[in-house]
């Protein structure tokens, strides 16, 4: 019997030994930059949502834990933000949506002016939509892309696609990327799913008026 | 079956068909399209067709070349597949997307893969899809046919300019989804037979194919079963559709037709270097283009699908081969 | 070791058994990252951060590895080094490895890491094995550039998303898909065989 143990530790001490020592690398690399890897996330939404909602200067979170809110069916923690002006006055929120776009999920950073009826528009987070087709999504209206500024000051409440009408006039029809819909509608169909159950979460909890 | 097979010595009648005939007949059965496409969009169709058909002729002389094997544009397919991948192109295309379109079809999806009678997939088909991939607006930008009055309101893509007009196909896509009444685009039947619809320049006249088609068939160019197969299963699924929701689809005489049916069934599916080669494998496999050509349409998002549906199944086509295999004459042999 | 055999070993790795073009491994990132240059010159230099220190690694424990737990100490060393490289690219340069999603943790199965530390360092002094990874991982990072530069230039006429090319360029969207690889990839080693061909007859 101590033989066989004599054994085992013969061949394998060697893996243990670095089993451990690469275990504490990684624990001392991780606790390194842990907190450089949860501020970047933290700045890639603050630059997508600040730059959605102009006046806010800073984002803060509603509650200390995100709020459970049930979408689809399901209930998802979702960390809705305040964004704050210079003044401390709610100047619009903002929080991460996810759904299922054409090749892989698509993640937006949505804001909404500070009475939840006006979107401020969307910011894409994550996507992985096809080039040249259903990746003209992320593009900006700064960058001169004519589906995202459609969000710009549409409703709150359903939105539809449409594959022929104006894309300058804001309202709920959203005029739809050609040769992308699948894209397209994707966007519509997860502000749609979110948003509003949202709105409703947050009158409930009174953070809301 | 025996008694079919005469086997005898020397000599033997010599028969004259060669790739180059073939590919001569292919070429006179394509000629009334060719006179339309000019017909319907003057010069700049014909000016298209000229570019598509020498950039495939130099590419496949430069791949032979490279190779070190006899010059091979003798056989006539180089200018075959310049005609049919011009023909899949919309009129106002830029000639230097029909050169990057006809050098991938020759250099990249046949001489790649050992030239003509290796090539896995129709050289035009792959080209249009390389390029339908790469330049999609330009890929799908219509002109009106000069023949053609504006008497049809143009519904306009989001980001596409005011001057084109959507095929009728599109417009099926916008019947399907109650945007368009279907009697409206059902009036352009008689369009789509005489040419007087937007497109590629392959699509617009169905006239021009029916005249082709009749002559290789005639020529016996290509035998009758996979036209058949494609008109006949797309027909159906078409006319299902059509009776089961009049208002809903649009007639399915307009979807055999309108788009590239015809070419597809008389020209593209029909390649002998791409699709399978018994008869019961020919009737699976036109069977399989028209099935695929129709669900793309009807269910798919895009309105056109006989690209993608004789790409799929130039894929299998060895496969239906293999399912398909002749017993040879005096029963199958002993092999372990 | 002569300085002379050390300058062989490196060369191997650029041309003679260069990783992607001659023994074709790694062709999981090879033919995923290379839409553009940037995620291309990123997963280049990690790969060859990786291999440089699971070389060292492994040429460290070489007399100590027992034959049939190679493979599970080789695993493991190649694991801790792209985890710390992940760990890295998501702390500086979070938009890369949002670029790159799950590129830079399959670095752990790409062969070209489990291969050299099997066939040069659990063999070799740690200065060749140093020499070799440096070799094999600049092989690996230029045929990814090379591939990268033809995709990128043709996709959208930049090059390190700076436009390069003429106005009149229309953009070929499709070399920046899958087929764009897999076509560039090919016309690539294609012209390799033909190169080393004639420089042996």
């Amino acid at each position: 019997m101590s033989n066989k143990i004599k054994f085992f530790f013969q061949e394998s001490w060697l893996l243990m030994v670095s089993s451990v020592v690469f275990g504490l690398l990684l624990a001392i690399t991780d606790a390194a930059w842990k907190p450089r890897i949860e501020q970047n996330t933290i700045d890639r939404f603050n630059r997508l949502a600040g730059g959605l909602l102009t006046e806010a200067e800073r984002f803060e979170s509603v509650a200390a834990e995100p709020l459970a809110i049930e979408i689809g069916g399901k209930e998802i923690p979702v960390d809705v933000k305040r964004g704050l002006d210079g003044s401390g006055q709610t100047a619009g929120w903002a929080f991460v949506c996810e759904g299922s776009g054409f090749a892989d999920k698509i993640r937006l950073v949505v804001a909404v002016d500070a009475a939840f009826e006006k979107m401020a528009g969307f910011g894409v987070l994550f996507s992985n939509e096809t080039p040249g087709f259903g990746d003209k999504i992320n593009i900006t209206p700064a960058a001169g892309g004519f589906y995202q500024p459609q969000f710009i000051g549409a409703p709150v409440g359903t939105l539809t696609l449409t594959k022929s009408g104006d894309a300058a006039v804001i309202d709920a029809e959203i005029v739809a990327i050609s040769g992308a819909t699948v894209s397209s509608q994707a966007v519509v169909t997860t502000l749609n799913a979110w948003m509003v159950p949202i709105k409703e979460k947050l009158k409930a909890e009174g953070l809301l008026k | 079956m025996l008694s079919k097979i005469t086997v005898s010595p020397a000599p033997h009648v010599s028969s004259k068909l060669s790739t180059r005939v073939v590919m001569g007949d292919v070429l006179i059965g394509l000629l009334p399209a060719v006179i339309a496409a000019g017909v319907f969009f003057r010069v700049r169709a014909l000016a298209v067709i000229g570019v598509c058909v020498v950039s495939c002729v130099v590419s496949e002389w430069v791949c032979n070349r490279i190779r070190r094997r006899p010059t091979s544009i003798g056989d006539l397919s180089a200018v075959v597949t310049g005609v049919i991948l011009a023909m899949s192109l919309p009129p106002a295309i830029p000639f230097s997307i029909a050169v990057i379109g006809s050098v991938f079809a020759i250099v990249i999806a046949k001489m790649a893969f050992g030239g003509l009678g290796s090539n896995i997939f129709n050289p035009a088909m792959a080209a249009r899809a390389f390029l339908a991939a790469s330049f999609g607006t330009l890929m799908t930008t219509w002109t009106v046919p000069s023949t053609v009055d504006a008497l049809m309101p143009t519904i306009s893509a989001a980001n596409t300019s005011a001057t084109t007009q959507a095929t009728p196909l599109a417009w099926s896509k916008a019947v399907q989804k109650g945007q368009v009444e279907a009697h409206y685009i059902n009036e352009q039947t008689s369009g789509a037979f005489w040419g007087k619809v937007g497109g590629c320049l392959g699509e617009t006249s169905g006239l021009a194919f029916l005249i082709g088609g009749a002559y290789l068939l005639i020529r016996r160019t290509i035998t009758w079963h996979i036209p058949a197969a494609v008109l006949l299963s797309a027909g159906v699924i078409a006319l299902t559709a059509w009776l089961i929701k009049p208002e809903g689809f649009i007639n399915p005489l307009l979807h055999l037709l309108g788009g590239g049916m015809l070419i597809c069934a008389f020209f593209i599916a029909t390649d002998p270097v791409t699709a399978p080669l018994t008869t019961k494998g020919m009737w699976i496999f036109g069977i399989g283009v028209g099935s695929l050509i129709m669900l793309i349409r009807i269910v798919g998002e895009y309105p056109e699908g006989v690209m993608y549906a004789v790409l799929i199944m130039n894929s299998l086509s060895p496969l239906i081969d293999r399912f398909c295999k002749l017993t040879p004459a005096g029963g199958t042999p002993h092999v372990k | 070791m002569s300085s002379q055999s050390l300058g062989k070993t490196f060369t191997a790795g650029l041309w003679d058994s260069n990783p992607v073009l001659r023994l074709l491994l790694g062709m999981c990132p090879t033919l995923a990252v290379t839409a553009a240059m940037k995620p291309a010159l990123t997963m280049g230099l990690s790969v060859i951060f990786v291999l440089v220190c699971s070389n060292i690694v492994v040429s460290l424990m070489r007399n100590l590895l027992k034959p049939h737990l190679r493979i599970l100490m080789f695993t493991l060393t190649i694991a801790t080094f792209v985890t710390i490289a992940d760990l890295y690219l998501k702390a500086f340069l979070p938009d890369m490895s949002a670029a790159l999603g799950p590129y830079i943790p399959l670095i752990i199965v790409n062969c070209i890491i489990i291969g050299r530390a099997e066939a040069c360092a659990s063999k070799s002094g740690v200065l060749v094995s140093i020499v070799d990874a440096l070799g094999m991982g600049a092989g690996f990072t230029l045929a990814l550039c090379l591939l990268a530069t033809i995709r990128e230039l043709l996709a959208t006429g930049k090059l390190f998303e700076t436009p390069v090319m003429p106005s009149w360029f229309t953009p070929w969207a499709g070399m920046g898909m899958p087929v764009g690889a897999f076509v560039t990839l090919g016309l690539i080693l294609a012209l390799v065989s033909v190169i080393t061909n004639k420089s042996k007859s």
